[in-house]
């Protein structure tokens, strides 16, 4: 496949959600500031939207009202054992990140949920 | 369902890590896996309260200090309940079997780790052990009573995916994957393609050569050699697999048809169970209709 066949428009969704998670987006800033250097941030643009469904959930996928539908089809309780049911496994991994330091040096706000950079 | 021949248990207590993609998209995997783990009389149960493994090819990526922090809340966690980590998708297995590692080789990793954890009321001592499933089944269970419990050989032609993490210990795992695949009875089609990599970390930074050209090339393959079904162990592999499914028929218009069933589903329906007893029908990209059917008229 070559030219416009192989775009993947859920790749490029998957950026767009990274971009949007981000304060400052260097490449639009660029444009007004030309001689602004820019820099590598910590968390990739494309990684962006899984990590932060990683902060606020304690794993990279949501379980919500379809995925318990589809689990009790399948004959197992609607919410897995994991963070997603024990919610102090996810405040301790949230306290291991702030404490840690992680947090700030990703630069990702929890309040306003993105990323500086 | 079949009759278990045999009630052992090897006395270790098994904790099942989900991770992220098994619940969430995987369901009948989830389900099948206790099915088999409690049919082969493992005291096997779910490791609760636990949080992403962390994905490895991302966190080692960005800090691997931070990689090994995260990974160790769920060493921490596993032994706290007392109970061996058991890992059936590759990326969760090598996260923390290598992080493990890393502990035990080097104390001040340890106490580094030790000190980030110490601010959420969790420590390491490193007396926790990693398995996968694989092992799990092939040497503290034993191929011997695997085909002993093999009540209904499934007469199907597959091909494997067995994913690259898998290979960690060289062919060890992948030659336990195919002699309990052979013991269900079902027949492995080898291809030129089958120790290629799902893509999965290669997607973020290119993701046509991810999708066309590693799930492509596999599941054209897999369609020109007419195969019953393409079977998997990984989670992350299977997260890749159903993506580029989902490219190509949502994207590009192309609808492949072999379905991609996890390693568990086949070994329980060889047990004697039925595709309803733990779902095989529902949520899954490509539907295993004509699977079913080829088993249930037992051509």
């Amino acid at each position: 496949m070559s030219g416009d066949s192989d775009r993947i428009k859920s790749w490029e969704k998957l950026l767009e959600a990274g971009l949007k998670a981000t304060e400052h987006n260097q490449d639009e800033e660029a444009k007004m500031y030309p001689l602004r250097k820019q820099f590598r941030p910590a968390a990739p643009n494309i990684a962006k939207a899984s990590l932060k469904r990683d902060f606020e959930v304690g794993l990279v996928y949501y379980v919500g009202d379809d995925v318990e539908q589809d689990r009790a089809l399948c004959g197992l309780e609607k919410k897995p054992p994991t963070a997603h049911t024990f919610k102090e496994a996810l405040e301790r991994k949230r306290k291991i990140l702030e404490e840690s330091g992680i947090m700030k040096e990703l630069g990702f706000d929890k309040k306003k949920g993105y990323f500086k950079y | 369902m079949g009759t278990k021949v045999s009630s052992g248990s090897t006395g270790t207590k098994y904790g099942y890590f989900l991770g992220c993609v098994m619940p969430a998209k995987m369901p009948w995997a989830e389900k099948a896996t206790f099915l088999v783990s409690k049919h082969l009389g493992l005291d096997f149960d779910y490791m609760k309260e636990s949080v992403c493994c962390v994905r490895p090819g991302v966190w080692k990526a960005i800090n691997p200090d931070w990689w090994l922090t995260l990974t160790s809340q769920n060493l921490a966690t596993a032994e706290k309940q007392n109970i061996v980590i058991v890992d059936s998708c590759n990326g969760c297995y090598i996260s923390h079997w290598e992080c493990l590692q890393e502990l035990k080789e080097d104390p001040e990793k340890l106490e580094m780790v030790n000190r980030n954890l110490e601010k959420a009321g969790l420590q390491v001592t490193l007396s926790t052990d990693v398995k996968h499933f694989l092992q799990v089944l092939y040497e503290d269970v034993g191929i011997g009573k695997i085909k002993a419990n093999v009540v209904k050989p499934l007469n199907i032609r597959i091909m494997r995916h067995i994913g690259c993490h898998a290979r960690k210990h060289d062919e060890r795992f992948p030659m336990y994957f195919d002699e309990i695949m052979r013991a269900t009875g079902a027949t492995i089609v080898d291809t030129p393609y089958d120790k290629t990599c799902c893509g999965l970390l290669l997607y973020f930074a290119d993701p046509k050569t991810s999708i066309f050209e590693r799930i492509g090339v596999k599941m054209q393959t897999a369609k020109e050699l007419d195969i019953d079904a393409y079977a998997l162990i990984c989670s992350g592999c299977y997260d890749q697999f159903e993506r580029a499914v989902k490219v190509y028929k949502d994207e590009k218009g192309i609808a492949f048809e072999t379905p991609i069933v996890h390693f568990s589903e086949l070994l329980a329906l060889s047990f004697g169970y039925k595709p309803e007893d733990f779902g095989m029908m529902y949520c899954r990209p490509i539907p295993p209709t004509k699977l079913i059917q080829k088993l249930k008229e037992g051509k």
